[in-house]
């Protein structure tokens, strides 16, 4: 996709101006966030289960070359090619290589972040390939030929209704009614014959098992197996970061993924492949392909980014963040949206396009609570912002204001007496009416809400008179 | 070649290191699994297995059998109740093809739009209510996918506490892996519109589970 996080700002006035995208953004993170609190309360081990999960990635990361190194000796043991990738373009070199070798015309795909990060749609245009979406969502928006809003629900930005109007205008046999069963029992007859008729598979990949070479996908709707199962070609295109020891290790982040993404205890179908079929098998495919990126992966493992590659891709942090919840995932203008993405996407594609990403937080730090592996993305999306002053980013008003502050907060005596004056000052413009309706230099805050009345005295005039 | 710059830029960031000692760290990470995962301290295997295959996230029905030999009867009563065909796909191993199935027309592979697929599931996991199938020269995996009815056949005594149980059931090394290990809980679901929970996406609908003991 194009990136347009450098024009956030304009994004986000024409996001909150949609009519329907609260509405949508309304009706499912609210479900998805209380699905998740009720499940994570009939966990009584959710706290070891993170904690032990935040350990196993950060010892994996600690050894990810004996990993690495380890996963491809027994991925190519069980059949499989492996693929390096250092950066998006060689990625979809290999993938365009693979699919003109094999002649092929049609690929199923199986939604993966990874694959809309190094542009799968792109390579597959490339090399002439029709590429078809098989998870429910992503056939929405390739329909509707929109970018993901979000990374378990790319379509969260649309209404029933408008999916209904996208079906009946572009299915073969839409549903007479509107009601979402008959929407998804359209998806799947416009779907099924393309499943069993496809030249190629491409998914992404959960997790990557170091010790069996195998490598997980999960989903509820079964997608991923009736795509990569038929074609005689599969290509798993995936982050180095995905590495987790062993099958048991994985298990700990199989509780945690489909708890935080969607509030059930596991998902409905969770694969664990390896290599192409075996002698006498009578399905799977006869060549299987994994590309491993590592897009700027390496460089975070060396800064202050790298707990970001613990993440596991639940959008836990975007569903419960006030700001993708009035904005939606397509005001990023990136591949990731929301607090995680406010952190990947300086990462991956530098500070200076993404400048008002790590801007765009309230610093609330919801989005640490409920990740499952504990991500201080709060304390990222601060560092972010330092950085971006550092290297001089910062507007001219910011760097000014910021420099005023540092001033006095360095100068306890000057704080004190210019906090005393704004105290006052603030107290004679709500004119003994409990509120403030207009305030010099904040024209922006006051526009839309009143300031409260502060109290009689700053905190350290009032500390000091009870203390006595 | 990428695969080496990339991974002299991790050994850089982390130092080449001692592969030896790794294995042990990890295994001490999740020594103790009880604690993080759900248990079941006061409830039966088979009892817990049952409680969570029929809830209402997992939507699949029980059915208990007295042996194997008396699975083609029920599975014509549930054809019968559900007002389908006699023609079921299924599955290629030689203790279900063994058993007697006049009346019934059968297939060895699923066809586009199959109304019914009988396959047998090599494990239980009662944490969670799923069943586990690997794959097999008389395993293929899109019986299990291609349904709209998936009938599971499975045997009481390997029904299994945990995830792991069933790691260690099949066997952790990577010699020990087939093509596909499928966990498989419930049927096939979607809530990609409105977050809305809809079942048949674009697997099974439906999910039937016989389970027999092995003694009778």
């Amino acid at each position: 996709m194009k990136q347009t996080s450098h024009r956030f700002s304009q994004n986000v006035t024409r996001a909150l101006a949609e009519p329907t995208l609260k509405l949508a953004l309304d009706r499912t993170t609210t479900l998805l966030r209380s699905r998740r609190a009720r499940v994570i309360a009939d966990f009584p081990q959710y706290a070891q289960a993170r904690e032990t999960a935040q350990k196993i990635k950060d010892h994996t990361l600690d050894n990810l070359g004996h990993y690495l190194r380890q996963f491809e000796q027994n991925a190519i043991a069980s059949g499989a090619q492996v693929h390096w990738a250092a950066t998006p373009a060689e990625a979809r070199k290999i993938v365009t290589d693979i699919c003109t070798a094999e002649g092929a015309k049609t690929a199923t795909r199986v939604k993966s972040m990874l694959g809309e990060e190094i542009g799968i749609g792109e390579a597959l245009a490339e090399a002439g390939v029709e590429r078809i979406e098989t998870d429910l969502a992503e056939h929405i928006i390739q329909l509707a030929g929109d970018p993901p809003s979000h990374i378990v629900m790319p379509a969260m930005h649309k209404t029933h209704e408008q999916v209904a109007e996208l079906f009946a205008d572009k299915h073969a046999q839409p549903s007479a009614t509107q009601d979402v069963p008959a929407l998804v029992e359209s998806a799947r007859r416009e779907l099924r014959p393309k499943f069993l008729n496809a030249d190629i598979s491409i998914s992404g990949a959960n997790f990557l098992i170091a010790d069996t070479g195998s490598f997980i996908t999960v989903t509820n709707e079964g997608n991923a197996e009736l795509t990569t199962t038929p074609p005689r070609t599969h290509i798993v295109t995936v982050g180095i970061e995905k590495m987790v020891p062993s099958l048991k290790h994985a298990a700990v982040f199989l509780r945690l993924l489909s708890r935080a993404a969607i509030g059930t205890e596991i998902t409905q179908y969770t694969t664990f492949y390896n290599g192409p079929k075996r002698a006498g098998d009578r399905d799977g495919p006869e060549r299987v392909h994994i590309v491993l990126v590592d897009n700027h992966r390496s460089d975070m493992l060396s800064d202050f980014l790298r707990p970001m590659l613990r993440c596991i891709r639940c959008g836990a942090c975007m569903n419960h963040c006030p700001v993708y919840s009035a904005v939606g995932g397509h005001a990023y203008g990136a591949v990731y949206p929301g607090p995680m993405g406010s952190v990947l996407t300086p990462a991956m594609t530098g500070l200076k396009g993404s400048k008002d990403l790590p801007n765009a937080c309230t610093l609330n730090g919801r989005c640490k609570e409920v990740c499952p592996v504990n991500i201080p993305l709060p304390d990222m999306l601060r560092s972010l912002r330092a950085r971006q002053f550092d290297a001089g980013m910062a507007s001219p008003r910011t760097a000014w204001s910021l420099r005023l502050w540092a001033m006095l907060a360095t100068r306890p005596a000057l704080y004190r007496l210019a906090t005393g004056a704004a105290n006052i000052g603030l107290r004679v413009l709500a004119r003994g009416r409990g509120k403030i309706s207009a305030v010099p230099l904040a024209g922006g805050w006051t526009r839309t809400r009143d300031l409260p009345q502060p109290e009689a005295g700053t905190f350290m005039q009032q500390y000091k008179k009870k203390r006595h | 070649m990428s695969r080496d710059a990339i991974l002299a830029k991790i050994d850089r960031v982390n130092g080449k290191g001692d592969p030896s000692g790794i294995a042990e760290l990890a295994a001490a990470l999740i020594a103790e699994p009880d604690g993080f995962r759900a248990t079941f301290p006061d409830r039966p295997t088979y009892e817990r297995f049952v409680a969570k295959a029929t809830s209402d996230t997992v939507t699949a029905t029980v059915e208990p059998l007295s042996g194997l030999s008396a699975l083609p009867a029920a599975i014509a009563a549930y054809l019968t109740e559900n007002g389908l065909a006699q023609h079921i796909a299924l599955q290629p191993r030689d203790s279900l093809t063994a058993l007697d199935w006049t009346g019934f027309e059968t297939a060895a592979s699923a066809r586009m739009d199959e109304p019914v697929a009988v396959t047998f599931a090599d494990a239980g996991i009662a944490e969670t209510g799923s069943l586990v199938f690997q794959s097999a020269p008389d395993a293929p995996v899109l019986l299990n996918f291609l349904p709209l009815h998936h009938l599971v056949v499975i045997r009481k005594d390997t029904i299994l506490p945990h995830m792991e149980d069933a790691f260690e059931r099949f066997g952790t090394l990577a010699s020990d892996q087939q093509r596909s290990l499928n966990i498989i809980t419930g049927t096939s679901g979607t809530a990609d519109i409105e977050a809305r929970n809809v079942r048949g996406a674009h697997g099974p609908r439906y999910m039937h589970i016989y389970i027999y003991c092995i003694d009778s």
